[in-house]
């Protein structure tokens, strides 16, 4: 009898003692503390995932061919022809045309912008939480990486970087909820502040002020404003606007220009001018 | 807690650590249905149904802290998800004795519940999921109950070859 009841006593002070690890550790790690301890475990573990993301491009690669179905059928008769050595080689040289093209629209990217230091970067992984979204980069603290620090592709904005290891990084995509953008638009030039929904949410700009007359299609990029992000850099396009007339600001839907599912590549921004914002501090 | 003595528990490590990796870098290049499955969940549920749910609770503590490890949530958010999940293996008992059929429904049951509690927890930090974002996640809920099958039966194959001592609280 005693022995059931102490190893109910067992059981339960057990069970507490996992629940209250976990919630001390989210309460530490929210807080910051953790940082340095958790740094030591993800570097390893972010190495291997490295080296175990380079063998899965090409598989995922093969995976996608059947997109192309008539082609690749037509480059199987012919590279079966070949033999093995150079069906190999073929496959290389295949990858590294792909590779070239992301590097060659990157670096077209740069040259638009060279007032910018900027660090290029792999992208090994992503996040583990099916709900969150975010995407592990190969560069950390060693290289130059940041917290805060913008992240951009060749076709735009990536998102921000959340969590910075000696050799990883943790990049935050702009769909994310916790994300935040000052944003101007191209055309009727109105700023507003970019705002995530989570996955399967759009991201939206509120704050947009109701005298201007936003359309569908126009070009959304950073503003500059708050000295986070550079100017100019490109976000997406705007596909739905939500305006009523009762209301003091109007709301824009943006689709990303970024296929974030896609990122092979991306640019770590760690040096930009920011808007000039002195006048305002500067007494009348 | 009574320890076996023979280590089994520390398995867990090494082997989340490696499913981590896994899950990171190899699992999202090959979604279904738009998502990747929760491998180490499923792993630690299956874990549970054959060894027990102190078994259980201790591998979904340890695969949650290897899934936050390489995500944006806080250390421990997904370790209790993980082990709120596994609360299903209580009702083992009254479930009829098919058991390939009752790991699939757990696997189901313990899905819905992990990601109530993951969805519920994550308004505490600064991300947060809407309901639109949850929807697009049900895919995961058949995705497990499909999964957990060959997960099971590869799990209760090696147990029958190391033949491991219980733990229990």
């Amino acid at each position: 009898m005693n022995v059931g009841r102490t190893q109910q006593r067992i059981r339960w002070i057990s069970l507490a003692l996992l629940v209250g690890s976990a919630i001390l550790l989210t309460i530490l790690d929210s807080t910051g503390t953790l940082t340095g301890v958790l740094g030591i475990v993800r570097d390893p573990l972010t190495y291997i995932s490295s080296w175990t993301t380079e063998r899965t491009d090409t598989l995922a690669e093969v995976a996608a061919g059947p997109r192309n179905l008539n082609a690749a059928l037509k480059e199987i008769e012919a590279l079966q022809l070949e033999n093995n050595a150079l069906r190999k080689e073929n496959a290389q040289l295949i990858e590294e045309v792909s590779e070239s093209r992301i590097i060659r629209d990157l670096f077209d990217r740069a040259a638009e912008t060279p007032q910018y230091r900027r660090i290029t970067a792999n992208v090994i992984g992503s996040d583990t939480n099916p709900a969150l979204q975010s995407i592990l980069l190969d560069k950390g603290f060693d290289a130059g990486v940041r917290v805060g620090m913008p992240v951009e592709a060749s076709q735009g904005l990536v998102g921000q970087v959340y969590r910075v290891t000696n050799n990883a990084s943790m990049v935050a995509l702009l769909t994310e909820t916790a994300s935040a953008i000052p944003v101007r638009l191209g055309t009727t030039r109105a700023t507003g502040m970019l705002r995530g929904g989570g996955r399967g949410v759009l991201p939206t700009i509120d704050w947009i002020d109701m005298q201007y007359e936003v359309e569908v299609g126009e070009l959304v990029m950073t503003s500059g404003l708050g000295g986070k992000f550079p100017e100019n850099l490109i976000i997406g396009r705007v596909i739905d606007v939500e305006r009523n007339e009762a209301e003091l600001f109007q709301r824009a839907v943006v689709q990303p220009a970024v296929d974030f599912s896609s990122v092979e590549i991306v640019f770590v921004v760690t040096e930009f001018e920011t808007s000039n914002t002195g006048i305002f501090s500067e007494e009348p | 807690m009574e320890s076996s003595g023979n280590g089994h528990i520390y398995i867990a490590i090494p082997v989340m650590a490696l499913l981590a990796i896994v899950q990171s870098s190899i699992l999202p290049r090959f979604p279904i249905a738009g998502v990747a499955p929760q491998l180490l969940f499923i792993v630690a549920l299956g874990w549970g149904l054959l060894r027990g749910l102190e078994e259980g609770l201790i591998w979904a503590f340890i695969a949650g802290l290897f899934v936050d490890l390489f995500s944006l949530a806080p250390m421990g958010v997904s370790s209790l998800a993980f082990m709120a999940g596994m609360t299903p293996i209580l009702l083992r008992r009254v479930l009829p004795p098919r058991r390939l059929l009752v790991a699939s429904l757990m696997g189901a049951l313990g899905t819905i519940i992990y990601l109530l509690a993951y969805t519920l927890l994550l308004q505490f930090t600064a991300f947060g999921v809407t309901i639109s974002g949850m929807l697009e996640l049900l895919p995961l809920i058949l995705i497990h109950a499909v999964i957990i099958t060959p997960v099971y039966l590869l799990l209760d194959y090696l147990l029958r070859i190391t033949k491991p001592r219980r733990v229990e609280f």
